[in-house]
């Protein structure tokens, strides 16, 4: 039977958004910011190396500050039990901007070792990939008009 | 060639690469027979009649016994979570229907020398071929959150990716247990040889909840991703993610 593997585990509140809720398209939002932010703070400054809580089951606290402007950091994720081992990830960050996903912690099964490193790719990836066609945009006329679907159709 | 046409309430678009495209007007008809034959909107539909007690079960078509079979194999795979008669509301296979049409219709294409062709009926994917020499179709999955981004590209040739998701309709999947909206899911992509297999199963697997997660991990012959209500992803090794 295969298993789900669950990929990225991340319950930590200022990582999810990140993550999944990369504010808007990559420019947006974020150009501001990275103006506003003197080039010299790009530097590896936070490199907040959070030991792997022995107890995984109690939910540790990775978040350490609140995001600061264009800075490098680096968040681990809590350690999560799934049914293929423990899973813990561990974020770069430069402003809200994911540079790096690497695993701290990972099962020794195959498909897990596997999964962990190809998520890195989608997770920096997946935004600017060129597509042919979109699967789940468009249930309604209305939706189905705003969608990436109707711009790669040409339907605008 | 491209064209996109309104069919089942759903806008359904066809990049025929290869074959005639004269094939992609017949896919089209058959979609729109499709929607007269099966509707449940529609009072004349087969589907209409044998809910108004017109039709024994016996009278049907041999293709609505198809899907009314494939509707039943779920309701029972999914302990009722997945039914096309929720209690109180009249017979509704649409969640069926639509996948086992569009595959019909991809079936159509090829059957007619098309041998390269992506079909996207409201983002439930049909492909065969790939669009240029050595390369996949490459399936963007929406983002459940974001509707101008995705959480994943695949690499398909020939296969069908189905989608279903919280977002847009709102909460439009109930649990047939309760007649209640589902929760704890909010998207979930299946990659299977064939649409009605794969939309069916990404709906079954909605209507479960989070034991959708496992429950469809475990179908024969489909791959998953789906995000939980925690954002968190779950994905099958075999899953033809594409690196980009």
């Amino acid at each position: 039977m295969k298993r789900a593997i669950p990929v990225l585990a991340l319950s930590v509140a200022g990582l999810v958004p990140v993550w999944l809720y990369s504010p808007g398209p990559a420019h947006e939002g974020e150009i501001n910011e990275a103006a506003a932010a003197p080039e010299t703070q790009q530097q590896a400054q936070a490199q907040t190396t959070t030991p792997a809580p022995k107890t995984s089951g109690s939910a540790p606290t990775a978040q350490q500050k609140p995001p600061q402007q264009a800075q490098t950091r680096t968040v681990a994720g809590p350690a999560v039990n799934t049914s293929e081992g423990t899973v813990q990830v561990q974020v770069t960050l430069q402003g809200n901007r994911i540079t790096d996903v690497k695993a701290l912690r990972a099962p020794n099964s195959e498909p897990t070792r596997m999964a962990l490193p190809i998520l890195k790719q989608e997770a920096l990836k997946a935004q600017s990939a060129d597509i042919d066609t979109v699967s789940g945009a468009t249930a309604t006329s209305q939706g189905y008009r705003q969608s990436l679907q109707a711009a790669l159709d040409g339907a605008q | 060639m491209r064209r996109v046409e309104q069919i089942m309430g759903l806008p359904i678009s066809v990049d025929l690469r290869d074959g005639d495209d004269a094939l992609a007007e017949r896919a089209f008809a058959w979609l729109r027979e499709a929607d007269e034959r099966f509707s449940p909107f529609k009072p004349d539909s087969e589907v209409s009649r044998l809910d108004r007690g017109e039709l024994t079960r016996e009278e049907l078509t041999p293709d609505l016994v198809e899907v009314l079979s494939l509707c039943d194999w779920y309701e029972e795979s999914t302990g009722g979570a997945f039914t096309a008669q929720v209690p109180g509301r009249g017979l509704d296979p649409c969640a069926v229907v639509k996948g086992w049409a569009v595959q019909r219709a991809a079936d159509l294409l090829r059957e007619g020398g098309a041998s390269a062709f992506c079909l996207n009926a409201g983002g439930d994917v049909v492909t065969a071929g790939e669009p240029e020499p050595g390369k996949p179709w490459r399936v963007g999955v929406r983002h459940p959150d974001l509707a101008d981004q995705l959480c994943v590209v695949l690499g398909v040739r020939d296969g069908a990716v189905a989608t279903s998701a919280l977002y847009e309709r709102g909460q439009h999947i109930l649990d047939g247990r309760t007649g209640q909206p589902v929760t704890g899911i909010l998207s979930v992509t299946i990659f299977a040889d064939d649409l009605a297999i794969a939309d069916t199963t990404a709906t079954a697997a909605f209507a479960l909840g989070k034991e959708g997660i496992e429950w469809a991990a475990a179908q024969e012959d489909c791959e998953i991703f789906i995000v939980d209500e925690d954002r968190r992803v779950f994905r099958s090794p075999g899953l033809p993610v594409h690196i980009c």
